[in-house]
Parts: structure tokens; C-alpha cells; sequence
């Protein structure tokens, strides 16, 4: 990129930084001779200062495009320093001197000058490339919102006022999903059908059929319908759908007589197969196409001719730039929990039972007590590794609602809770708790393995107290189970067509499970709700008001800038799917490989040819780094890696190389710098985007230049920003490994995981592994000298020289 | 408890063995499913899942000293159902045998049963349940609470000493008992398979005996155990067909004695008469709770009476409970199929003392599709022939 030869005009000028007088071990005068060979260098006290600021402010401004060096702090720190001129167009090449340098040697000024030296050259002929490619096209201002539940339908409607158009798709006729059949819910007490309002009043809320912000008129409602296929890629979906009819029209007045002549049932409990449900009120009344038999009776009946048997089911496409997932969760079916006698007379679920408490509310009015005495099991086939592993998370709550209820409807019923633990954290939940307590329900430690049932039919449950540690017969009148949650049905094959990730239990699979709550595996697929597993209301609310926007921030970064995305070389690319699977993010494809394009000569001419989508790819460089034939071109190119490596081992005899990752390995480097952890100055680090960008190659090529030993050091575990930089990296140091060993030069070569908080850490094990490298035997004093110094690391590491920085 | 003091009175071995059953352990939620499930000794004992809990913390002392350990059955129902896979029985097999190795200091009934049992197995597959029965009570334990086997081993050990009398070699003992009428207690299942009923009355025949049976015989849970206390007032004790209808009657404060004890003894004192086997071989299956030690007894005196060896595996001594008691097959068990594997390599049939053990284990071979015969004691014991046809009165 830039040439340090003398005849080009272009010299670059090198911002020499003294920090203030605490880079002791740096000669300058003699740094400031190398340097300017083939740069122009100024130096100065401190750059952050006033003065230098203003000083910096005049050479950007002056703009004679020239390459700009800052030699001094980490990248990290000089960003922050350098904030506010970097937002008005400031492009400094940093060059680490101080945490990557002077701070971390020792007293040795000769060798930690020539390692500062090395620093500066390699920033000059290999600088980072420009972060100011447009990485994100157009997106379109459209949002397909998958079920029209509390989740769906509350993100569709803040969607819609936030300026987005919205296609809501909800598989049954009515909105409201599972809430709005539930009775009360905890922990109000109330119903389960207020949404927030989206309008300017603070503190509102109003029912489903009330809302007038799901009437928003960007806000159209797909209902009876199902998503067929997704095409197209992030920001640009084609999304079809199809639509049963309804068969019902906007002329039914709901008067109902058509259910008096309906003769089939739906397959919802309870009612006929033309039905209404309360709750909606924008669709009054559907038929129940699985059950209807077509008689025509209720057509010929309805007064107001609404019912319109001609409707056929039809297909629509919709263009979308994002897509949310809201589709819920269902209650576990009953092979999860018929080995707690489900189906015999007498056992029951919690939805069932909320179902019977209409009912026995009008019996307690009458003084008549249907049961004299209850039972409910929790965890009935959940957190069971035969059943349902995972906590559904609502059943401790709607079992103390519903013993809470029991016992103000029947006061002198009992009712036992066997239970495996009470999980009862959330805002106010813990009152619940106590209020069932105090309503004189019991709590009994430990659950049944049966329910069995004696000569008169009645349940029979033993289980141990296990507090008491005794067993206990219990005969009570009903059993109810407390089931748990399972995904919503085709969820399955939903994901499929979303190709989306779904996690062990079988619910989306959100990215990220500390800061990404509202995304998926798959770029501009959001979900938010009980889809992604089990969630009470104020959770599906507080998800809905975040996926919308999470979405919204997406669809308007359009125009975003960043580094540049990767390419393939068409003439060294021989069509193997190596990059293709690799890629965490699907960005690259296998294509017919046009005629007109360049080719290896292997290749004929009908291969394949990799593409890489520049709208998916985040520039991680695992497609390059694992490219069999080096045919893919990353930002930070290959030549310039080996160009860094050979310029910053140049002249150091048993150098130690270290590839980090910029990320949370950065962090942990950069701050373990600034506490001056020191490690000799032979070891010699190199930056990258990602470890995935890191192969066997450049392993290799340390090795050849006399590196005794290469670390790798990446993010958390499992916590690759690019999902699996490690494990990709760890494959390409394998091989390297193997390579080494087969040619007669074994090498130690480790993979570490650092974060922030290895800072503490991350000194004393550069300083362990270049030990090592430098086959120094250590002793037992050495490592408990280490540990002491970690022991004592609260404070600073540093063995308390005259630059010690204690408290710093 | 004194955690440091209880670990230091053991050997590294034993200390180490708990580590490792602690790690098996660690992700017990202490659900208590296992005991609840537990169909042993429901009064006295506390289960296994109390004993996991002392595993993991660490009370080396009091898991080995518990009498918990010998009242476990190995059923295997804990396994069945335990929310996490622990398999709970094994756990408790592996603390009998450190138990067995390191232990000694304790002595309680349960534990001297199955001590017998498997002393006398280790020496050779076949026991007696005279024997056994003496050796009960040479260790002196005559327990006054009901402890399910150990407590039928010493009953039938007082029934039958005195009677059992050393025959010096060539004399003769009687030639017959003659017909004897004993009191019978069909139980819930038996009178249901009417072949098979049918079948014990012509077995009992054959062995002199005629079977009086209560009209209205109904299951171990029933009410009728009343009716059958009253219809057999004046009798000494009531024979049976199932160990649970055994342990159940007991209970009502009848003494009942099975069946096939009695008859095997009653070859055993007539020279005149013999068992005969229907195969060379056979595994006993002995999956109840209630009677599981003088049921195995009772069947290895038949196999020595009859000249045939009873195959055992240790692990299947104590093979599994079929669910029996609750009377239904709930599907294959562990267990069962542990069992049903061994007869098929040792081609042998499978032989019970319970018509439901045998049904429910039928359903499980069926289901596990082993193909093993499955026979009920009648079926594959009987008296030889040649009974002599004097008689006199018992």
C-alpha cells in the first residue's frame, strides 16, 4: 500500500509520543533516527494535550494526504483521546508503543528501542485498511411479523408507529394468541388482553379489540395464514404466504344463529365448528375448516347472508427487508406427562382446571364445594430428561393463582402444591408465594413419580416429604398437573424455512444469550416471546418493545460504513465448498462459474465458482483463512500479515509471535498493558480483525522466520463475535502443528480464551509461554513467584521498579 | 456429623469409591421421586433418596451404618423414574458392596438376609431355605417389626425345624403324609387364568395335597382380606401363590406360607416322592419385593430337590420388580431386560413364584422380543409319579 521509497511524494509523517516522560525504557533520539529514514517525524510530550491536539487539528486540516502515524498509546486509548478529531475525519495508523512496548519491558532500553522501532515500520508499510466501505445497501421499510400474539402483534403495532410498514401474519382467525384465552393472569389478577398503547399517553393500555394502534393503516393483518417460503437475503426477503378463507364476511352481525344449527364441533374445546371468540372483534366470526362438514345450514340460516362458501384459500408474496418470529409456545402435549395418570377420571391440567374455575366460581356462590380436596404436581414431565429438560417457567405462578383462587372460593378445601422448587422470581411474584402460604395451602417438598387410583377410582398419590424426609399418601379428589411448555406448532418447520437455529428444546435459538436477546442465527430474522422459550407477559411485552426497535435500527442503517467485505479470486478459485461451509454467516455460495470469468487451469468449464455476498459478509477473514488455495482476498490481505510478521521478528533471535484477536483478547492485552504486566520484549504481537483470520500459513511462516513458539489468543469460549473464529483458528494451529512436527521443527503453539477480566492474568501468561518458548526450565520458585504476583495482582503487578505505575 | 472424623476411620479405597458416587450424583435435584416410587418397606424405610443426599454430603459414616441400604430390594424403580438418569439402584448396589468390603460394623435383619443369600450363592447357586432359615437363627435375630424377607426367612426357619430331622442313611421315612387339605389363598390374579388355576389344583394333587380355596379370594389391596381372615378362622396358617398376597395377609394378622415352599418341603420329607423339573436349567425370577430372599430360597431347594440348576447372576438375584404389585405391566423395565438377556445366553427358562411376575415378565419379553419362556412354578416343577397310594391321615 504505501511504499517507503523516498521517490514517491507521498512520505508519511510519524507522530512521535513521549507519554509524558513514562516511556523510560525507549530511547527517542535514537527511535526518532530509525524512523526517519523513511518518514517524517515530529515529536512530541504527549499528543492528548491541549497543544497537541490543536496541533494534530492543523496537520488534518492542512490534508496534503499523507499517511498519518501516531506512535504512542494502544488503539483503544488513542481513540478515546483522539474522540473528538476522529469524528471530524481524523484517520490516524496507530502504532502501540506504550501498552504494547515501553510499558510492558523492562529496563533493557537498547532492545525495547528496537522493538518500538519495528512497531512504528510495520504500521507505516502495513497500516489497517479503511473502515469506509458502504456494507449495507437499501433495505426495504417493510417487516413480516409472524403470529399475531401478545409478542407479534404488539411489535407490529410499534413497528407500524415508528414508520415501517407491517404484514402480520397470524395462523388463527383471531389475534390475541394464548393470552387472550387464558382467564386472569399473574401477577395483576386481570385478563390476559391488554396490549400497551403505542399513542402518546403514558401508562395506557387498552384490550386487543379496543387497540386502535393494531388499526394502524401501515399495519396489514394476514389472518388464517401460514408462511410458505422465504427467499432473498437480509434486507431484501420475498416471503410468501398462504391464506385460508375466512368464509365469513364483514356483514355477520354476530346474532349467533348460525351456531344454533351448526351440528359439528370445532376442535377447539367447546365450541361449534362456526364460531366466535370475544377477544378480537375485528374478525367477529370463522369456521373451523378441519371440522365443518359443508352442510350449508348456517348459510341458509344467516339472516344478513354473511356466510360465503366460495372463498378459496389464496397466496400471496410479500417483500420485506426484516422478518420477526413471535409464534409462541403451547402447552406440552400428553405424552410428555401421561405417566402421572393423564386421562384417567380425576387427573387434570392447570389449563384444564382454569377452564373448570368459571364453573366452580357460580358453585361456590351456591355454597357447594365441587372437591374437599386438591392436589397439584409441578415439574409434571418438565425438567425430566425424559420428558421436557428445560423450566417452562410459568407453572410455579399459575399454580399459586389458581390455589390462591381456590382457597378465596372454598376456604375449607385442601389444597396440596407438590413441588420440586418454587420459582417465584419475578416483580412481585414473591407476594404470591406468600399470600398462598398464608391462604393455607401447602407446600410439600418432592413429587410423585404415578398417580394410582384405588378400587373407587379415586387418585391415589404417594410421594415422599422430603423435608420430613417421610412418605406421604395422599387421596385426593382431583390431580392437577402443572405441564409444561413445548414451541408452537410447525415451529420446526418454520425455522427450517427461516433457516434459522432452534436450541435444545426445540424453541428459536436467540444469538446471543447476554446481549442479543431479540435476534437469530440468520441475519435480519428477529423473534421476541415465548418462541424463543417460555415468558410471562411483562416479558413478551418488554421483548415486543425491543425486537421493534432492534428492527428498526436495522432497517435504517442502511448506508452503514465499514471495512470492506472479502472477495474471491475467480482464476485461483477451483469450486470447493471449503469457504462456503465454513462461513458463519451463509454469505457465500457456490455458482455455475460464468464462461467469461477467469479460471485455475485444473478447472473446467462447468465448476463452480465461490461468491461472496458483500451485503451478508462481516470481513471475518475464516473463508480466507481457510482457503485451500489462498483465493480469497481479505482487508487485511496475506501479504500484509506475512509483511507484519516479518517486520516485527526482523532482528529479534528466538522471537515469540502472538496472533490476537482486536476484540475481547485486545481488551484483555490492551488493559493488561496498562497495568504494565511486563513480559520480555521478544515476544511480538499481531493484531487481527478476528483469530479466524489467522491460518496454518502465517503459523507457519513465524515459524520459518525463527519464532520459538506462537500463541493464538481469541475471545471467551463460545463467545466469538463471528461464532466460531476459535474453533477455526484452533483447526488451522492443528495443522500447523502438524506440519512443523512432520518437518522436524515441533513448536509450542497454545489457543487461548481471554476477556476484560483476564487482564489480570494475561501478563504472567505471556511471560509462562515465552518461559517455555525459550525451553527455560521452570523452576517451582519461578511459578510460585507468578502466582504470588497474581496473588497480589489487586493492585498492580509490577515488582514495584522506579516506572511502576501503582494505583494506576 | 463430623465429616473429618467419619473419613478418616476409612481406607483411601472407600473414600474414593464416594467421591465417584458423589459425582454420579451431583446433579440429583433431590426431587424425592426415587423414594416416593420406592415399594419397599413402606413404614421404615427412608429411601434412596435420603442416602444420595448423605453421598453428596460427604457422611461416609452414616450412608455405610444405614439400614436403609438392606431394606432396598433393587427393584430398580428408582432408576425407572428418576428426572435425571441417575441410576439409583446401581448406586445403592455399589454401597452394599463397599458396605460388604469395609463396613461390618452394622447389624440389623435386612441386611443378615441378604448377607446369607449371597454368602450361600457365591458358594454355590443353589440354597435351601431350611438352611437359610437356621442360619437366620443361629445370628439370633428375631426382629418383632415386620421387615418384610427377613422376617419370612425366620418364620419359615421355626415352621419347618423341628420337623426337618436328619434321616441316618437306609432307613426309611414314612412312604406318604398321605392327602393333606391346606388352606388356599388364590389371590387376585390366579383365579383369572382359569387354565392356570386349574393347573395348581392338579400340580398340589400331585403332591398330595388338595387345595381349599376361599370363594371369594381377592387381591392384596382388597377388602376381602377380612372375608378370608374369617372363612380361614380356624385354620394355622394360609397358603399362597404370590409373595405379595404373603406379605399382604401378614399384614391382616393371617399367617400365610406360599405355597410352593410347602411343597417343596413336603417332597423333600417323603421319599417316596420327588420334584421333577422340566428342563435342565432355569433362571428364578424373583422380581417381588415382599418376599424376594424365601422365594429365591424356596426355588433353589426345588432345583437341588429336582436335580437341575438354577442359573444366577448376582445382579439378577435381585433382578427387577415387574411392577406387580400395582398388578398391571407398565413396559419393560431395565431390569427385565438385564434378566431376559441372561436366560436367552444361557438358554434357560425364566421361573417365577407369581403368576404376575410371570405374566408381566412375559410382556416384557414380548415387548423387548427376547425369546425366552417365562414358566410359573406349577408350570415347570411337579411331583413325580410314582406317589404311593397308602394312606393315612396327616
Amino acid at each position: 500500500m504505501t511504499s517507503s521509497s523516498g521517490a514517491a511524494p507521498a512520505r508519511p509523517r510519524v507522530l512521535l509520543c513521549e507519554c509524558a516522560g513514562t516511556l523510560k525504557n525507549i530511547d527517542f533520539e535514537r527511535l526518532e533516527q530509525h524512523v526517519c529514514v523513511h518518514a517524517d517525524v515530529t515529536r512530541g510530550d504527549h499528543w492528548c494535550s491541549r497543544v497537541g491536539q490543536a496541533q494534530l487539528l492543523e496537520l488534518m486540516e492542512a490534508g496534503d494526504g499523507r499517511q498519518l502515524v501516531f506512535a504512542g498509546c494502544s488503539p483503544d486509548f488513542a481513540a478515546r483521546r483522539f474522540q473528538k478529531l476522529m469524528a471530524r475525519g481524523l484517520r490516524l495508523e496507530i502504532a502501540d508503543i506504550r501498552e504494547g512496548c515501553g510499558w510492558v519491558h523492562g529496563d533493557d532500553v537498547a532492545a525495547v528501542t528496537a522493538k518500538a522501532a519495528r512497531i512504528i515500520d510495520s504500521s507505516i508499510a502495513y497500516p489497517d485498511a479503511p473502515a469506509d466501505t458502504v456494507s449495507y445497501a437499501e433495505r426495504r421499510n417493510t417487516v413480516v411479523v409472524i403470529g399475531g400474539g401478545v409478542a407479534g402483534t404488539q411489535a407490529a403495532a410499534e413497528l407500524a408507529q415508528m414508520g415501517h410498514h407491517v404484514e402480520l401474519v397470524e395462523r388463527r382467525a383471531f389475534l390475541g394468541g394464548r393470552a387472550a384465552r387464558i382467564g386472569t393472569v399473574f401477577p395483576t389478577n386481570d385478563c390476559g388482553q391488554c396490549l400497551p398503547t403505542t399513542d402518546a399517553q403514558a401508562g395506557t393500555r387498552k384490550c386487543f379489540h379496543r387497540n386502535v394502534a393494531i388499526d394502524h393503516p401501515d399495519l396489514a393483518i394476514h389472518r388464517r395464514s401460514t408462511v410458505e417460503t422465504v427467499s432473498g437475503h437480509p434486507g431484501d426477503f420475498q416471503v410468501s404466504l398462504r391464506t385460508l378463507p375466512n368464509m365469513v364476511t364483514d356483514a355477520c352481525v354476530n346474532c349467533g344463529t348460525c351456531e344454533t344449527v351448526c351440528e359439528a364441533d370445532s376442535s377447539e374445546p367447546g365450541k361449534k365448528a362456526i364460531f366466535s371468540e370475544f377477544y378480537d372483534g375485528r374478525v367477529i366470526r370463522t369456521i373451523d375448516l378441519e371440522t365443518c362438514t359443508f352442510c350449508g345450514k348456517c348459510a341458509e340460516e344467516c339472516p344478513v347472508e354473511a356466510i360465503d362458501f366460495s372463498q378459496s384459500p389464496r397466496r400471496t408474496t410479500v417483500h420485506a427487508g426484516a422478518i420477526l418470529t413471535a409464534t409462541g409456545c403451547e402447552p406440552a402435549p400428553e405424552k410428555y406427562f401421561d405417566y402421572l395418570g393423564y386421562g384417567h377420571d380425576g387427573v387434570v391440567t392447570q389449563v384444564e382446571l382454569a377452564e373448570m374455575l368459571d364453573d366452580w366460581a357460580a358453585q361456590a356462590s351456591l355454597g357447594r364445594m365441587p372437591v374437599e380436596e386438591l392436589v397439584m404436581v409441578q415439574c409434571a414431565g418438565s425438567r425430566d430428561q425424559r420428558h421436557l429438560p428445560h423450566c417452562s417457567r410459568l407453572c410455579c405462578m399459575i399454580a399459586l393463582k389458581h390455589a390462591i383462587r381456590l382457597k378465596t372460593l372454598f376456604p375449607e378445601m385442601k389444597v396440596t402444591i407438590c413441588y420440586l422448587e418454587m420459582r417465584t422470581a419475578g416483580v412481585g411474584y414473591e407476594n404470591w408465594f406468600l399470600d398462598a402460604r398464608r391462604a393455607g395451602v401447602e407446600f410439600l417438598r418432592g413429587t410423585p413419580p404415578e398417580v394410582q387410583f384405588d378400587s373407587h377410582g379415586r387418585p391415589v398419590v404417594e410421594v415422599e416429604d422430603v423435608t420430613a424426609a417421610r412418605k406421604r399418601v395422599l387421596r385426593p379428589d382431583l390431580v392437577v398437573l402443572s405441564t409444561g411448555m413445548v414451541p408452537a406448532i410447525d415451529t420446526e418447520k418454520l425455522t427450517q424455512t427461516l433457516t434459522i437455529d432452534r436450541d435444545q428444546d426445540g424453541f428459536v435459538e436467540i444469538l446471543d444469550r447476554k446481549n442479543r436477546a431479540t435476534e437469530t442465527s440468520a441475519e435480519g430474522v428477529f423473534v421476541c416471546g415465548s418462541a424463543a422459550g417460555p415468558k410471562a407477559l411483562i416479558e413478551v411485552n418488554t421483548e415486543a418493545s425491543a425486537v421493534a426497535s432492534e428492527i428498526h435500527n436495522f432497517l435504517t442503517s442502511a448506508g452503514r460504513r465499514g471495512t470492506a467485505a472479502s472477495q474471491v479470486d475467480a482464476a485461483q478459485c477451483v469450486g470447493c465448498d471449503v469457504c462456503s461451509t465454513m462461513c458463519p454467516f451463509g454469505a457465500i455460495t457456490l455458482v455455475d462459474r460464468p464462461g467469461s470469468t477467469p479460471r485455475p487451469d485444473e478447472v473446467k468449464d462447468d465448476g463452480k465458482l465461490a461468491v461472496i455476498d458483500a451485503q451478508s459478509c462481516r470481513a471475518c477473514g475464516i473463508c480466507a483463512a481457510n482457503c485451500p488455495e489462498v483465493a480469497i482476498a481479505h482487508n487485511l490481505s496475506d501479504d500484509a500479515l506475512f509483511g507484519r510478521v516479518a517486520v516485527m521478528t526482523e532482528g529479534v533471535e528466538k522471537p515469540v509471535v502472538g496472533f490476537y484477536c482486536k476484540e475481547c483478547a485486545g481488551a484483555a492485552i490492551g488493559l493488561s498493558g496498562q497495568r504494565r504486566d511486563r513480559y520480555p520484549e521478544n515476544v511480538r504481537l499481531i493484531e487481527l480483525p478476528c483469530l479466524g483470520r489467522v491460518s496454518a500459513l502465517h503459523i507457519v511462516e513465524a515459524a520459518r522466520l525463527g519464532a520459538a513458539g506462537v500463541f493464538l489468543a481469541g475471545c471467551a469460549e463460545g463467545r466469538c463475535q463471528y461464532r466460531s473464529g476459535d474453533t477455526s483458528a484452533r483447526e488451522q494451529m492443528q495443522i500447523a502443528g502438524e506440519v512443523l512436527a512432520a518437518s522436524g521443527t515441533p513448536l509450542p503453539l497454545e489457543l487461548w480464551h481471554l476477556c476484560a477480566v483476564d487482564r489480570l492474568s494475561v501478563g504472567r501468561r505471556i511471560r509462562l509461554f515465552a518461559a517455555k518458548a525459550d525451553g527455560e526450565l521452570l523452576s517451582l520458585e519461578t511459578l510460585e513467584r507468578e502466582m504470588e504476583l497474581i496473588g497480589a495482582a489487586a493492585g498492580a503487578a509490577c515488582g514495584g521498579g522506579e516506572a511502576c505505575g501503582r494505583g494506576r | 456429623m463430623a465429616v473429618a472424623a467419619d473419613t478418616d476411620a476409612y481406607p483411601q479405597a472407600v473414600i474414593d469409591e464416594f467421591k465417584l458416587l458423589a459425582d454420579e450424583c451431583s446433579i440429583c435435584y433431590q426431587c424425592g421421586t426415587c423414594t416416593s416410587s420406592c415399594p419397599s418397606g413402606r413404614e421404615l424405610y427412608r429411601g434412596p433418596r435420603r442416602l444420595v443426599r448423605l453421598i453428596l454430603a460427604g457422611e461416609i459414616e452414616a450412608v455405610l451404618k444405614s439400614d436403609d441400604l438392606w431394606r432396598c430390594t433393587e427393584c430398580g424403580t428408582c432408576t425407572e423414574v428418576c428426572r435425571m438418569d441417575i441410576d439409583v439402584a446401581a448406586v445403592l448396589s455399589r454401597l452394599r458392596k463397599i458396605e460388604r468390603e469395609h463396613g461390618g460394623a452394622i447389624s440389623c435383619p435386612e441386611r443378615t438376609a441378604a448377607d446369607v443369600a449371597a454368602a450361600r450363592l457365591r458358594r454355590h447357586p443353589r440354597i435351601d431355605n431350611m438352611q437359610f432359615g437356621v442360619a437366620m437363627m443361629a445370628k439370633g435375630h428375631f426382629p418383632k417389626d415386620k421387615v418384610g424377607a427377613a422376617e419370612t426367612g425366620i418364620k419359615i426357619a421355626k415352621q419347618m425345624l423341628p420337623r426337618r430331622r436328619k434321616r441316618p442313611a437306609g432307613e426309611a421315612g414314612p412312604a406318604s403324609e398321605g392327602v393333606a387339605t391346606l388352606p388356599f389363598y388364590a389371590g387376585c390374579a390366579l383365579p383369572q387364568d382359569h387354565e392356570l388355576h386349574a393347573l395348581v389344583h392338579e400340580v398340589a394333587a400331585g403332591f398330595g395335597v388338595r387345595l381349599d380355596e376361599a370363594a371369594d379370594a381377592g387381591c392384596c389391596g382388597h377388602p376381602s382380606r377380612g372375608a378370608v381372615a374369617s372363612h380361614y378362622a380356624s385354620a394355622e396358617r394360609v397358603y399362597t401363590a404370590c409373595p405379595a398376597c404373603d406379605a399382604s395377609l401378614e399384614e391382616a394378622g393371617v399367617e400365610a406360607v406360599p405355597l410352593w415352599d410347602a411343597l417343596t418341603a413336603r417332597a423333600g420329607r417323603s421319599p417316596a416322592m420327588a420334584l421333577r423339573a422340566a428342563a435342565p436349567a432355569f433362571v428364578p425370577y424373583v422380581g417381588c419385593l415382599a418376599d424376594r430372599d424365601a422365594a429365591l430360597a424356596a426355588l433353589g431347594e426345588a432345583a437341588e430337590q429336582a436335580g437341575v440348576t438354577m442359573e444366577v447372576d448376582y445382579p439378577t438375584l435381585h433382578n427387577g420388580c415387574c411392577g406387580a404389585l400395582g398388578g398391571m405391566y407398565r413396559g419393560a423395565t431395565k431390569a427385565g431386560a438385564r434378566l431376559l438377556e441372561f436366560a436367552a445366553e444361557k438358554h434357560a427358562p425364566v421361573v417365577t413364584t407369581c403368576v404376575l411376575c410371570r405374566d408381566n415378565l412375559h410382556s416384557a419379553a414380548r415387548e423387548l422380543k427376547i425369546d425366552v419362556p417365562v414358566h410359573f412354578w406349577p408350570e415347570f416343577f411337579r411331583a413325580e409319579e410314582h406317589v404311593s397310594e397308602e394312606r393315612t391321615d396327616d
